[in-house]
């Protein structure tokens, strides 16, 4: 082993971000910053997605390999697409550290930015559409064993000729199904705290593809309410309105949930009945509809639908028939993302695998909504 | 983790066992070898070999090398599949560039660090360079906390990064052959007689067999699959043990596994396995003399 003279080291491997220009950030989180750009010479637009290693004290940041190592292996038209990994030269400025940057297809729309918008309107057939596409994307990398770890509508992708796509896989794994005596122990410090499934709230640690099914069950109601259904401020305040949608958590309704970590240590509501159709149909008309939701939001992640049972539910085959959102789309020609609407600025500092410390309350926020973005935890 | 913890880990009695284990496997390997290779006309071309011509130093010292982050593996406590991930980063790294242009133990080290990122098996930066510190220089005392343990780690660091752009951010191109090699095994275990599966130790000895093949580049060169069947192939020559009725059989039970494998395929595998161990004897006194020529490049940087 040797130490090395920085100046040295020359990357014949990968090509220079500068090839691109950048034309606006559009989104900003934990994981870093994206941009969209446009190549210099082929005028291609992309969105660039800067690898953060500020805290480079383990080296490579592991979350940015899988992810990387991921992308290569999912190949979907609902999933966006990695074209290629860019770097930025190494100097004085950037102390020796030269930048990584995901290169990504463009994708006009995320779903928060087109839902936070009141003039987007979608139909029963394209809510059907989207969420078909959400379900066939999840089915496929679940089918390739990857959990998405971070479903929000932030991280849902449209392009403007209707394609959805699941985007950002910074905190994906790769998981295996446990063998009998060797549970799997993966970090529960998963999932932006509204989409976050009972199961992750109540300390498990050895959880499955349910986890995805549960936010797909929140974006899916969030397609109708036009806002985050359970906008919970810490663990116990989100398990809460859990349960006051989904009824109590009980070993009667889930079986061992008394097993789990938390169980003892949260307090969880008794009594409470499962009211999600009854508090949902007044946003939601369609009886298919609310029965999925019903399902996909279900407490017991061992029962939880699967996505293949969901793309099969009557939902999606009674009429109207799934139909394609490039119509409905194409009215709309300003790029709609969460980070830019204004209202949704705030939801932004909401560390996506931090459970605490949570937003404050944003009444002065919600007080803005227009009429069909009204906070669907103040309804009742 | 202490330094003195790490230390403890390093030199083990326990490990240092294990360690041993898996060099004993190469031994009754390499002994049994003229049994197997025998009459075929590859063993001539390898005894050949054997006398006149030179293995060429580069090999030789990508085999130290090898052997190096083995070890350290093993002192890590890390899996079979970690640490032949990190052997194939290591090749593939060299299979690109110049090992003159590159410290290929300061390369070692990082590849163990990258492998078990890659594979899910994660350790601290800092034992692996206490650990790989300690086997090249296994004469002084365990590295302390100072200029020259952040100078390492810096440049593992840099180098992980380099690493990893050289291999075109995919550090796993392919899948490795352990996977291949436990289903193979566990569907011929129903077929060969059940006195002779549980009195020779086949799934050992092969098993052995695919952990030494990372000692050369066989892995960059061969399908996961091929070196799987090469390797109980080999281990059942070993002990002649055969599959029941395989000589009338209309496939032989290597097809079965892998259409697209010749049993020419095979005995060229085999034979580079044996040419590799036939390494080891050759140059096993010069490996105290490497420690002493490497300990010079560190304490100079």
């Amino acid at each position: 082993m040797a130490t090395y003279q920085r100046e040295v080291i020359e990357f014949p491997y990968c090509e220079e971000v500068s090839k691109y220009e950048k034309i606006i950030k559009i989104g900003q989180g934990t994981f870093g910053e994206v941009f969209k750009a446009r190549h210099q010479k082929t005028r291609k637009i992309v969105a660039l997605k800067k690898v953060l290693m500020e805290n480079e004290k383990e080296g490579f940041p592991i979350t940015a390999l899988r992810e990387i190592k991921i992308l290569q292996l999912l190949r979907h038209e609902n999933v966006v697409t990695l074209l290629e990994i860019c770097r930025t030269k190494a100097s004085a400025y950037n102390r020796y550290k030269g930048s990584i940057y995901l290169v990504f297809e463009f994708c006009e729309h995320d779903l928060a930015g087109l839902l936070s918008n009141s003039n987007v309107q979608f139909s029963l057939g394209e809510i059907k559409e989207a969420l078909k596409q959400l379900l066939n994307g999840l089915y496929y990398i679940h089918q390739n064993k990857v959990l998405h770890r971070d479903m929000k509508t932030a991280n849902i992708l449209l392009t403007k000729d209707g394609r959805l796509k699941l985007a950002d896989f910074g905190l994906a794994r790769a998981f295996s199904f446990p063998k009998p005596g060797q549970p799997n122990r993966y970090t529960n410090r998963v999932v932006t705290l509204w989409y976050r499934p009972p199961e992750l709230l109540l300390g498990e640690r050895n959880y499955t593809q349910a986890i995805d099914v549960w936010g797909a069950g929140c974006i899916m109601a969030e397609m109708w309410t036009r806002s985050p259904i359970m906008q919970g401020n810490t663990e116990q305040h989100q398990l809460t309105l859990i349960t006051h949608l989904c009824g109590s958590i009980t070993p009667e309704v889930w079986q061992d949930v008394d097993q789990l970590e938390l169980y003892q240590s949260l307090e969880l509501p008794k009594g409470q009945k499962r009211k999600v159709k009854d508090r949902l149909k007044s946003y939601v008309k369609d009886q298919y509809a609310l029965d999925l939701i019903d399902k996909l939001l279900g407490l017991d992640p061992k029962t939880r639908t699967s996505t293949d049972e969901a793309l099969n539910h009557d939902f999606f085959w009674e009429d109207p028939m799934p139909c394609s959102l490039t119509r409905m789309l194409s009215q709309h020609t300003q790029s709609m993302y969460e980070y830019l609407a204004p209202r949704r600025r705030i939801q932004q500092n909401h560390p996506p695998s931090h459970p605490a410390p949570p937003p404050p309350r944003q009444n002065a926020a919600t007080s803005k909504l227009g009429l069909n973005t009204a906070s669907f935890e103040k309804t009742y | 983790m202490s330094i003195e913890d790490s230390h403890q880990t390093a030199c083990g009695h326990q490990k240092k066992l294990t360690f041993c284990c898996s060099y004993q496997t190469r031994f009754i390997c390499y002994t049994q070898k003229m049994a197997v290779a025998g009459p075929s006309a590859t063993s001539s071309g390898l005894q050949d070999k054997l006398t006149k011509s030179f293995i060429p130093t580069i090999k030789r010292l990508h085999f130290k090398v090898v052997q190096y982050m083995m070890e350290a593996c093993i002192k890590l406590q890390l899996d079979s599949t970690t640490s032949a991930s990190a052997c194939t980063i290591y090749h593939r790294f060299f299979s690109r560039c110049q090992a003159q242009d590159y410290d290929p133990y300061l390369i070692g080290a990082t590849a163990i660090y990258l492998a078990t990122k890659v594979e899910e098996q994660f350790c601290k930066l800092r034992d692996i360079i206490n650990v790989c510190y300690r086997i090249l220089h296994p004469n002084e005392k365990p590295l302390e906390i100072g200029k020259l343990y952040w100078d390492l780690r810096d440049s593992m660091v840099h180098c992980e990064l380099f690493l990893i752009r050289t291999l075109g951010f995919n550090p796993r191109a392919s899948d490795l052959p352990h996977k291949y090699l436990v289903h193979y095994l566990k569907s011929l275990q129903s077929w060969i007689d059940r006195d002779t599966w549980n009195t020779v130790p086949l799934c050992d000895l092969a098993w052995g067999f695919l952990r030494d093949s990372y000692h050369v580049d066989l892995c960059l060169r061969t399908k996961p699959q091929h070196l799987a069947i090469a390797c109980i192939y080999f281990s059942m020559e070993v002990y002649c043990v055969q599959v029941p009725y395989n000589d009338v059989a209309k496939i032989p039970w290597w097809k079965v596994f892998c259409e697209d494998i010749k049993l020419v395929r095979i005995e060229a595998i085999i034979s580079e396995l044996i040419d590799m161990y036939d390494m080891e004897t050759k140059f096993k006194p010069s490996i105290a003399a490497s420690n002493s020529r490497t300990k010079g490049k560190l304490t100079s940087s």
